[in-house]
């Protein structure tokens, strides 16, 4: 499913500050899109406009040519914090999406289980929410998005507590879902490596207000190393672009390196 | 390690009130044998307390009064639960008309349940039905506003999350906010229970003929001093025991579960 943002501007209630300011944007069927930006210039938000969790102050946003008015399970979003219900074990929070949307039990039981085999939480998915580590949640809610196999993925820094090898590990993971599936994936990462490792599209924002600097095609063939020379010139060529934006890219970029 | 430290800290429990008790003997004898402060029958003493006590259990009488009294508070609490629940629910969808008649409810919970007991008696006459109605007066307001503010304090997290995975409204109230306030709801009840108790003592001493309330009052009116002590610790003991057997351990079961107790 395609989405549209035309001239989206958001103001929260409260601030005199244009949060997002006239933000423009064509995301077509089955694109992988990378936002990166730095620390409060708006992504969330972007995010949560497009998800219909709030409402943009002026311009519209659409979805397959509908205009979004509210959130939907075709959009399913994977928040920032990992927002897992306290009261339901690992499992019972990765059903309970598949639950709201009618899916049988035998494909809940199904789903759940390939999904937290592939983020290695099988053996604890009768543990309680408060007995599993920070990363383990944040494993359990991508699982918990994934199992819903939505056309559209809204993904907010869904690696961000997450070791470089497991990270490494789901990064191939969904790319592998999206190019089985042909799904829309909007991802906002810290990362400008993941980014050039899963996207179709790089799309830097600006701080104050939020603005869209950049959108950066990336056509390198799949599936990409980090090695490759191609893959490093690109990555040095759009960290020149939002070096002077993203302070904080550019230092995990540098501690990394 | 921990467990012997249980055991110590109950005997050291265990200890106190048998100091308490022997302290307690200790003071009605002096100021009853030694400085007269009162004339022996004017003071309960333990000795005294634990003769009435086996005295009205012998006649049964003790037993039938608690009985009474129990079914009357879960009488009065199982309908300002139900009420109290619709009310409450009511006050957090229509914020507007909720904001409106808070007040009123806190001014209702703030009025000693006594206050209603001349109202029930008119209304009622001195039947079990005034009895409930102080006990349901005395109680429902907590269930409101237990029901209202747990709703209030469900993490907005907790909703965006279940829209997004296309929770409809049944789905939402079902899987998501009836668990999320079930904690707060029976401490709400908590709450609820030992004002249902109270009120029910004030309607017993001033409205009826059998109870524990009623006990209290007969012990005034043959001027038993000691069956008077008695009943007031059978009170005690019985509301402290509903409230740490039933609804403490079912919060804490609760909340142990979410991880919300060490
Ligand atoms: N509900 C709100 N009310 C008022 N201001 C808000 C609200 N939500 C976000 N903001 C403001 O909007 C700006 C962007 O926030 P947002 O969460 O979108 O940032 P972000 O780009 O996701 O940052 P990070 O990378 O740290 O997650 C911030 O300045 C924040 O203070
Ligand atoms: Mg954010």
């Amino acid at each position: 499913m395609s989405i549209i943002l035309s001239n989206v501007s958001k103001t929260f209630d409260g601030t005199k500050r244009e949060t997002l300011s006239d933000i423009s944007l064509n995301i077509e069927d089955g694109e992988f899109i990378c936002v990166v930006g730095p620390s409060g210039c708006g992504k969330s938000t972007m995010l949560n406009l497009i998800a219909g969790l709030d409402r943009p102050t002026s311009g519209t946003i659409s979805v397959d040519g509908r205009e979004v008015t509210g959130p939907g399970a075709d959009r399913v979003v994977m928040f920032q914090e990992a927002a897992l219900y306290p009261w339901l074990t690992v499992i019972q929070n990765v059903r309970l999406g598949m639950k709201f949307i009618g899916i049988s039990n035998d494909e809940q039981e199904r789903r759940a289980m390939h999904y937290l085999k592939m983020v290695h939480l099988w053996d604890f998915k009768d543990y309680s929410v408060h007995e599993i580590s920070g990363g383990m949640k944040q494993r359990t809610s991508l699982a918990r998005s994934l199992c819903m196999e939505s056309d559209i993925l809204l993904m907010d820094e869904p690696f961000s507590a997450l070791d470089k090898q497991t990270t490494n590990k789901l990064r191939e993971e969904l790319t592998s879902i999206w190019s089985e599936t042909g799904k829309t994936i909007f991802f906002i990462t810290h990362s400008i490596e993941e980014a050039v490792y899963l996207a179709d599209k790089i799309i830097v924002l600006s701080d104050n207000p939020g603005t869209i600097k950049k959108v950066v095609e990336n056509d390198l063939p799949r599936p990409r190393h980090i090695e490759d020379a191609d893959f490093i010139s690109l990555r040095k060529n759009l960290l020149s672009y939002v070096r002077k934006e993203v302070d904080k890219v550019e230092k995990d970029e540098y501690d990394t390196k | 390690m921990k467990k012997t430290n249980t055991i110590r800290n109950r005997i050291w429990v265990l200890l106190f009130y048998v100091v308490l008790i022997g302290f307690w003997q200790l003071i009605y004898y002096l100021g009853a044998n030694v400085f007269g402060w009162w004339k022996p029958y004017a003071f309960p003493n333990p000795q005294g307390v634990a003769y009435s006590f086996v005295g009205l259990m012998e006649e049964g009488k003790l037993v039938i009064a608690i009985l009474y009294s129990f079914k009357r508070c879960l009488m009065g609490f199982a309908i300002s639960v139900v009420i109290g629940v619709i009310l409450g629910m009511f006050i957090s969808f229509f914020p507007k008309a909720g904001n409106a008649v808070k007040p009123l409810i806190s001014g209702i919970q703030s009025l000693p349940s006594v206050c209603w007991v001349p109202f029930a008696i008119l209304w009622f006459g001195l039947k079990e039905s005034s009895i409930l109605f102080v006990v349901v007066m005395g109680s429902i307001c907590s269930v409101i506003v237990a029901i209202d503010s747990s709703f209030k304090s469900v993490p907005p997290m907790y909703i965006k999350v279940a829209r997004t995975l296309g929770a409809d409204n049944v789905s939402l109230y079902r899987y998501v906010l009836l668990p999320a306030i079930l904690p707060m709801v029976v401490s709400g009840l908590r709450q609820a229970w030992s004002f249902a108790w109270r009120a029910l003592m004030s309607a017993e001493v001033m409205a009826a003929t059998i109870g524990l309330g009623f006990s209290l009052q007969s012990g005034r009116d043959m001027a038993d001093i000691n069956q008077v002590g008695m009943v007031m610790i059978v009170i005690i003991l019985l509301g402290i025991a509903v409230d740490k057997f039933v609804f403490s351990t079912i919060e804490n079961k609760l909340l142990r579960k979410r991880g919300m107790l060490v």
